[in-house]
């Protein structure tokens, strides 16, 4: 498993607190900005990166995405 | 020797904690500095956190550390998706953190700090914290269901209806008041109204970019985007000052609500990765950012708060909205403290990335947490001016006066003294033309936020630069609500609908889309519109209403709490759920009383139409301020209406299961074994 997949899994990877921190912050923000998600997507569909996928990502998320309301 | 030292840490957070409250309660006379909020805020969540959620997870909910969650047993790499609790703790954050807790306490600093200082930590640790931890574990314990689809099964059909109902009122409202809090912060100001404009091709470009040059790469295309927003607050400044471009973006608050209508329904009805999401990931950049700025440069500064503890107009008789503290304050200030809006994404998408049930008190309270931070934060902001300042911003020209020498003597005879030459100069160093009658919050948190921010960096030669800093992100934080507010609207009226005619709840058929978007667009529109027209300022009518449609969201997310807690045989802990329900229940009744029936025309629906009625010259113009006062009125009725429709079920319900007269079994999923749970440790 690699450090990335197992911060996912929510095991410690062996680094020292401030790499484990700034990986984290950096994960957290894959995860708002829907990063994580795309590449989610590439390794379910075994797609590679390109316009079409991600035009293909954003068609199989829009719909769950647009209901989201954004809170007050 | 551990166990010792703990309970003595604990002892010395509750001595602080302790002390900082009373040293913002009691120090009447003088001035205090920001830091005792701060220290009151972050004593008072960790004891609450530790201590009473702790309570809350291991009695009231039981949580099951070995129990598996929807995210591990549908885990499908889309929606369900086992996630680190840190990384859903960001996420939920993010959510949940809107322009809510921003003006909210910006508002309600008329009364002075104390109140809404007060509320948002008590309401937050009692109420808000529980009421989206105990939404979010009931949701992962079915399935990651919506708050409608678990009300409808454990209460029942009316349950469902009700919260369908308050959602979609929620919705228009909260686009209505949000869209007329932006109108008020950019009419007359070219620099604003350039910088928000150039957000649209900005975000056409973002989608662009992240389509078809650097597919996915979402943080970096927002890096991107938010320098190009700099740079058009930089140019709004050239823009400002040069005698011909100028007019091309100064607009009167009419041409302005026109102009968000257009842009709310093109919103809606264009493809998603075209607008929408790359403004969603603008706003988000810029949100984390700057709420984390903001924190930094009050801790850099510690500024003093100008405004007093309590002000005259607890009585009732305040500039920006009438009514007394109590129920006023509470509805006034929802987001930091309880929201009814918060249960909806704790029963989003969260639950569906929930790792462990245990990780829910951490995300769950402890976001809830973090967003009633930044209220306290929007209070210091809102208490940093002084209060002449703050309601010479604040106050509408129908209680002040039209001049500026008439709302000087106003606001100076109510003991806050203010000139006008002081005024023009600040407006100068802000950019703007005048800061007199802004009403809204935003320009005077802005105004806060720029003197937080240019204390602590760059000093007054840049405080208009932070000033429509400050302008520029909330307003673009209000229309991401509003672009994906109206869109989740639109798809809410396509579903109801559907069932009424197939092919309009087909969400791809464009007809439906054009017909359905004008709806919601009209509907919040007309909210709008009625808030510009206003001699009143409009947020006097509409943040109240606001305020009470989310409280009573919230008051039917605690129904649904509370039915669990009793129908899963935990009565003996139903306080939890049940005190801040009935507080709730308190504030929305007799705030939705004096709204409607209020004597005082400027708190009544029904008096305020009555005095128009008895006064004005008929007129088109009048018969319109008196017909939108009696369809506020009949708004607010239904809205309770529905409330005590869920509240009698709900309590029918609680007494059946009580006296045995119904069997109390609650809609779970089964219990699954955790792959997990080797982890433990």
């Amino acid at each position: 498993m690699k450090g990335r997949d197992r911060m996912v899994a929510g095991q410690r990877p062996g680094k020292g607190w401030i790499s484990r921190t700034t990986s984290l912050l950096h994960l957290c923000l894959e995860e708002i900005f829907d990063e994580s998600a795309y590449t989610r997507f590439l390794q379910r569909t075994g797609r590679t990166s390109s316009p079409q996928a991600y035009a293909a990502f954003r068609h199989d998320c829009e719909l769950a995405k647009a209901r989201r309301p954004r809170c007050c | 020797m551990r166990r010792s030292l703990q309970i003595c840490l604990w002892v010395v957070v509750a001595m602080l904690g302790a002390l900082a409250l009373a040293t913002i309660a009691l120090h009447r006379s003088e001035q205090i500095n920001a830091m005792w909020l701060i220290m009151a805020a972050v004593c008072t969540y960790a004891i609450g956190y530790r201590f009473y959620s702790k309570f809350v997870a291991a009695k009231v909910l039981a949580l099951d550390a070995n129990r598996a969650t929807p995210a591990e047993r549908f885990d499908n790499g889309r929606d369900f998706v086992p996630t680190n609790k840190w990384v859903v703790f960001g996420h939920h954050f993010a959510a949940i953190a809107g322009p809510g807790p921003l003006i909210g306490p910006v508002l309600a600093a008329q009364f002075g700090y104390l109140p809404g200082t007060l509320w948002i930590l008590v309401g937050a640790v009692l109420g808000g914290c529980v009421q989206d931890f105990v939404i979010l574990l009931f949701s992962v314990r079915r399935d990651g269901k919506s708050l409608t689809e678990i009300a409808r099964a454990e209460i029942g059909r009316v349950g469902g209806f009700v919260a369908y109902i308050a959602i979609i009122s929620i919705i228009v409202i909260l686009l209505g008041v949000g869209a007329l809090i932006v109108v008020n912060a950019l009419k007359a100001s070219p620099w604003g109204t350039f910088t928000i404009a150039m957000t649209i091709p900005i975000a056409f470009l973002m989608g662009w970019y992240m389509r078809h040059l650097r597919p996915g790469k979402v943080l970096e295309t927002s890096a991107l985007g938010f320098v190009l927003v700099m740079l058009a607050i930089w140019g709004g400044q050239w823009i400002s000052q040069n005698p011909v471009a100028a007019p091309w973006f100064t607009f009167t608050a009419p041409t302005l609500a026109i102009a968000i209508m257009i842009y709310g329904y093109a919103a809606s009805a264009m493809p998603v990765w075209l607008l929408l999401a790359p403004r969603d990931y603008l706003s988000t950049f810029v949100k984390l950012g700057t709420i984390a700025l903001l924190a930094l440069g009050i801790v850099a500064i510690r500024p003093t708060l100008h405004m007093p503890p309590l002000t005259r107009f607890v009585d009732g008789s305040g500039p920006i909205f009438a009514g007394n503290v109590f129920p006023f304050a509470f509805i006034t200030i929802a987001c930091g403290a309880i929201s009814g809006f918060h249960s909806l994404i704790s029963s989003g998408t969260t639950p569906k990335m929930i790792r462990r049930e245990t990780e829910t008190r951490m995300v769950g309270y402890g976001a809830m947490m973090s967003e009633s931070m930044v209220a306290v934060m929007a209070t210091i902001a809102a208490s940093v001016l002084q209060p002449g300042t703050y309601f010479a911003i604040n106050s509408p020209a129908g209680i002040v006066g039209k001049t500026a020498d008439a709302a000087v003597a106003t606001i100076s005879n109510w003991g806050f003294p203010v000139t006008a030459a002081g005024m023009h100069s600040l407006a100068q160093a802000v950019g703007e033309q005048t800061l007199f009658n802004r009403t809204g919050g935003a320009p005077a948190f802005a105004v806060g936020m720029a003197q937080i921010f240019s204390n602590s960096l760059g000093g007054q030669a840049v405080m208009a630069i932070w000033y429509h800093f400050a302008i520029m992100f909330e307003a673009l934080f209000i229309l991401t609500v509003l672009d994906a507010g109206t869109r989740v609207g639109r798809f809410m009226i396509q579903d109801a609908l559907g069932h009424i005619w197939k092919p309009i709840g087909r969400t791809s058929w464009y007809p439906s889309i054009l017909a359905t978007s004008a709806m919601i667009v009209g509907a919040w529109g007309y909210f709008l519109w009625q808030g510009v027209k206003d001699p009143l300022g409009g947020i006097n009518s509409l943040w109240p209403l606001f305020g009470i449609a989310n409280q009573l969201l919230a008051t039917v997310a605690l129904c649904v709490a509370t039915t669990i807690v009793v129908k899963a045989g935990r009565a003996r802990y139903v306080g939890v759920t049940l005190a801040p329900l009935v507080w709730l229940v308190a504030v929305t009744f007799t705030a939705s009383w004096h709204k409607v029936f209020d004597p005082n025309p400027r708190i009544g629906f029904l008096a305020h139409a009555q005095q128009l009625v008895a006064s004005a010259a008929p007129g088109q113009e009048v018969s319109r301020l008196i017909f939108n006062d009696r369809l506020d009125a009949v708004v607010t009725g239904i809205l309770i209406v529905m409330v005590t429709l869920i509240l009698l079920e709900s309590v029918l319900l609680w007494a059946s299961v009580l006296l045995g007269r119904k069997e109390a079994r609650v809609k779970e999923s089964a219990f699954v074994m955790t792959k997990f749970v080797e982890e433990r440790g």
